[in-house]
């Protein structure tokens, strides 16, 4: 998937704006909100330039202000749809307490599952169609699997904060609405280690975050009964 | 033996065409581990196995110097060769799994053509493992939790064999060496996650000869006692090797196996080492009964027939022991989606000696979903594999052997492509391409095509 799908890039927009009016609300709209600028860089493994092949709109940018603002999930739940054995959206940013929906667009099964804490599922195998919904509570980043297809692979970030955004295709984003004063930023991309900053709103200038790719595309993982997808026996002759 | 072969083949065809509402579930990896401890009560399973050929075996003869007048003139050629439709195996798993540290497995044979021998009138069903476990065991290349050790009793492969061959044809080395179950006793110890022990105490495979082409001759069955034999196959171009067990006869003397070796994989299993070096060693038989023949399997077999008129040096191999040695190493290496097996072993075989070589490198390319059938993708995968492997023995066969291919320098290339249909279905071409030279120095050639389809439910 070269890019985030026109439905995530709806999803962000919609989060960023409930962002914006819930900043809005929550700062009364004065002038205690201001835009948080910034830039980020993916860097080839060794910081020897830029990557290639690693696509920086896929990576999630928030910020967690000192004093936590409240986070109000939408209604309908947002959507990943696998598709052509893969999931699309790959990313997801979303506030605590969403649901997220995993339709079936492909004429074959697949079998959606995570393990990560309290926000693991699992929906067994299932045909095209509408799917199953998940809701979820607890802050953090859930990896999503299927259990047929070793390749695909979905992050969801649950979020705590109002304030979350995904790069443009030249890395730089603006964190619209952030109140004034100390808090936290951080920058995730799948193939890097997260890079986080205490700064001070508003920052003197725009912020420049560089990321070094180290992690292979498909993270290397096990099936939700924790064995090793590439040992399967019953696709072998055997003895 | 052609109907009876046919009933089972109707009943089991009945059988898997009933169970055709869980293909479906194929698509999963493998079941969920049951770790109910003290649970009496084993999760079950059952699977099956099918496959059809075409097959295209090339036509040679060659001429044996035997005790015999020039008008009974005997050869050494392919065993049933041309074209060919085959339904090759029937083959009933049965799985009872207690806990990851306690299963036991069953593998029943209904049709085996390519493993029997000698093929027309070997058994018709064949229990080709039935084994107890006790303990994780875990495979090549896959690291254990940490230290642990394993029993394994009943009628189980060799620990060296290779456990994820990618064509349906087998390697020189495998054939010859590791090909065949042994029944007995295996003991595996885990000293931590990268260092294994392996041990076993086996009755020990008696040493007979086939045709390492997919289908083996037939050899000492009784037409062979008529005075112009006719066979319902021919011998083949043989070598000797580690053929089925007969029984449970031991004759006193059991097989000890031992094994030491060292693994190095990443957690996820995708990539993986393990280079593993063994030995196994026995007494050979003066002489193992062999079902279907009336040769003898072990010493009576080197010795070769008993002719008034001619000196035993002219007839029999040059045996100086009663010693059945192999000392080996195998490495297996693992890279996401590709594999590779090597292995060498030399052999001591009553004073005979020689070495086999066999290295297999396949990679499995996964295809982009375009097409599905009942929920799973039509073709989902391709995988090609070549594997190359060397017999080397290092004496020579007796003037008059009636068996000089023992003593061939025997080399095989096969390559081929694996597709996977449908997940539990899939057709693998190959082509397997020998290449020998005869005890007078001339170079001869005996090639094969194989096609399989395999339906594994």
């Amino acid at each position: 998937m070269a890019d985030l799908s026109s439905a995530f890039r709806g999803r962000f927009l919609l989060a960023a704006a409930a962002g914006v009016v819930t900043a809005i609300l929550a700062g009364g709209g004065d002038a205690s909100a201001e835009d948080l600028r910034g830039k980020v860089e993916l860097l080839a493994r060794g910081g020897k330039g830029l990557a290639k092949g690693s696509d920086v709109r896929q990576a999630v940018v928030f910020f967690e202000p000192k004093e936590p603002r409240p986070t109000r999930a939408p209604e309908a739940p947002f959507v990943i749809s696998t598709e052509d054995k893969e999931f699309r959206p790959r990313v997801l940013a979303i506030p605590r307490g969403s649901k997220v929906r995993f339709p079936n667009s492909d004429p074959i099964l697949h079998n959606v599952f995570s393990v990560s804490g309290a926000n693991s599922f699992d929906f067994g195998l299932y045909r095209k169609g509408p799917g199953q919904t998940r809701r979820f509570d607890a802050p953090g980043l859930v990896r999503v699997f299927c259990n047929v297809h070793h390749s695909m692979v979905a992050y969801i970030w649950v979020l705590a904060t109002p304030y979350s955004i995904s790069p443009a295709a030249d890395g730089s984003f603006t964190l619209s609405g952030v109140p004034k004063g100390p808090g936290k930023l951080t920058v995730w991309h799948e193939q890097a280690e997260p890079w986080t900053i205490d700064l001070q709103v508003p920052t003197p200038g725009p912020v420049a975050a560089r990321l070094e790719i180290t992690r292979p595309r498909i993270p290397p993982h096990v099936d939700k009964s924790g064995r090793s997808y590439f040992r399967n026996s019953r696709e072998k002759y055997g003895g | 033996m052609a109907r009876r072969s046919r009933v089972w083949a109707g009943c089991l065809l009945g059988f898997a065409l009933g169970t055709l509402p869980l293909l479906g579930q194929e698509d999963e990896p493998a079941g969920e581990p049951t770790e109910e401890a003290g649970s009496l009560r084993p999760k079950l399973d059952f699977g099956f196995e099918a496959k059809a050929h075409y097959r295209r075996s090339d036509e040679n003869r060659f001429p044996i110097r035997t005790f015999l007048p020039p008008e009974k003139q005997r050869f050494l050629e392919t065993v049933n060769s041309g074209d060919h439709f085959e339904i090759s195996t029937l083959t009933l798993f049965a799985d009872a799994t207690w806990s990851d540290h306690l299963a036991a497995h069953a593998k029943i044979d209904f049709i085996d053509l390519y493993e029997r021998n000698p093929t027309s009138t070997a058994e018709e069903v064949d229990v080709d493992e039935l084994w107890l476990r006790i303990g994780h065991d875990s495979q090549p290349a896959a690291l254990p939790a940490g230290w642990g050790a394993y029993a394994k009793i009943g009628k189980f492969p060799k620990f060296e064999r290779q456990n994820d061959r990618h064509l349906e044809s087998y390697g020189l080395a495998s054939t010859a060496f590791n090909r065949i179950e042994d029944v007995g006793l295996e003991l595996g110890l885990d000293l931590g996650r990268h260092v294994y022990l392996k041990g076993s105490l086996t009755q020990g495979n008696p040493v007979f000869l086939r045709d390492p082409n997919a289908l083996a001759g037939d050899n000492g069955t009784p037409e062979f006692r008529r005075p112009d034999p006719n066979p319902d196959l021919q011998s083949g171009i043989v070598i000797p090797y580690d053929a089925a067990t007969q029984g449970l006869d031991v004759d006193g003397d059991l097989q000890k196996g031992l094994g030491l070796g060292v693994r190095f994989a990443s957690e996820d299993g995708a990539n993986g080492v393990d280079v593993l070096v063994f030995g196994r060693r026995r007494t050979l038989a003066q002489r193992v009964d062999f079902k279907g023949s009336f040769y003898g399997a072990d010493i009576d077999l080197l010795n070769g027939p008993e002719v008034p008129f001619l000196r035993p040096a002219d007839v029999t191999f040059p045996l100086s022991s009663d010693r059945k040695q192999e000392v080996g190493a195998n490495v297996w290496i693992y890279l996401g989606g590709g594999s590779f097996f090597g292995q060498y072993v030399d052999q001591d075989l009553g004073g005979l000696d020689r070495t086999g070589y066999e290295g297999e490198l396949a990679w499995r390319f996964d295809l982009p979903l375009a097409a599905s059938f009942d929920g799973r993708q039509l073709f989902p995968a391709v995988q090609p594999v070549v594997r190359y492997s060397k017999l080397d023995p290092a004496y020579r066969a007796a003037p008059r052997s009636p068996s000089p291919s023992f003593a061939w320098q025997w080399e095989k290339l096969d390559f081929g492509l694996r597709l996977t249909i449908l997940s539990g279905i899939d057709l693998t071409a190959e082509y397997s391409k020998n290449d020998f030279i005869l005890g007078s120095g001339a170079k001869r050639n005996n090639h094969e095509t194989l096609v399989t389809l395999r339906w594994r439910i």
